[in-house]
């Protein structure tokens, strides 16, 4: 139980950092790189750099508000 | 309360300077708008790194666990021959 915790929380810093240095590279120092360089083949148009973030957020908000939700009307269930 | 006057100054501070870029222009300003967007993911990525953190560095201390189950088995052992019931394991 403990060394599956410690593999998640292990996994979560390794997502958060990968996903962290992949934005980074893609938002701040590619616009510095000139478009014709072989680095830009990796990465998406600027475009995305926004839709994905923002579809992100919206999907995560969504997740949450049907949780809670769920979970209202399963208190309301036990009380009654 | 001092803390949310830090925290506004900071945010105070983030949208003057992206306020400042987007009059100056030094970058284009396609790349300005993309950093709000930027700050929030970094926030998000702060927040999953001090979950994961959080989440590796656990504090548990098993010695203390069979300490603290070997007093429960006297504290029942001692209050039954008292003769109170405590038989819910």
């Amino acid at each position: 139980m403990e060394l599956a915790d410690r593999a998640v929380g292990f996994l979560l810093s390794i997502i958060s950092l990968s996903i962290f240095t992949y934005y980074t590279l893609w938002v701040v120092i590619l616009p510095f790189v000139d478009s014709d360089h072989f680095i830009h083949k990796y990465f998406l148009p600027q475009d995305y750099a926004i839709l994905i973030p923002v579809f992100a957020g919206v999907v995560l908000l969504c997740l949450l508000s049907v949780f809670i939700g769920f979970v209202m009307l399963k208190s309301k269930k036990k009380k009654a | 309360m001092k803390q949310i006057i830090k925290i506004l100054s900071i945010l105070i501070a983030i949208a003057a300077f992206w306020i400042g870029l987007l009059e100056s222009s030094v970058v284009p300003r396609s790349n300005t708008w993309l950093l709000p967007i930027y700050l929030i993911v970094s926030l998000g990525c702060y927040g999953l790194l001090m979950v994961g953190v959080g989440l590796m560095k656990f504090p548990t201390c098993p010695q203390e666990a069979g300490l603290l189950q070997k007093d429960v088995a006297e504290a029942k052992e001692f209050l039954k021959q008292r003769g109170i019931d405590v038989a819910s394991d």
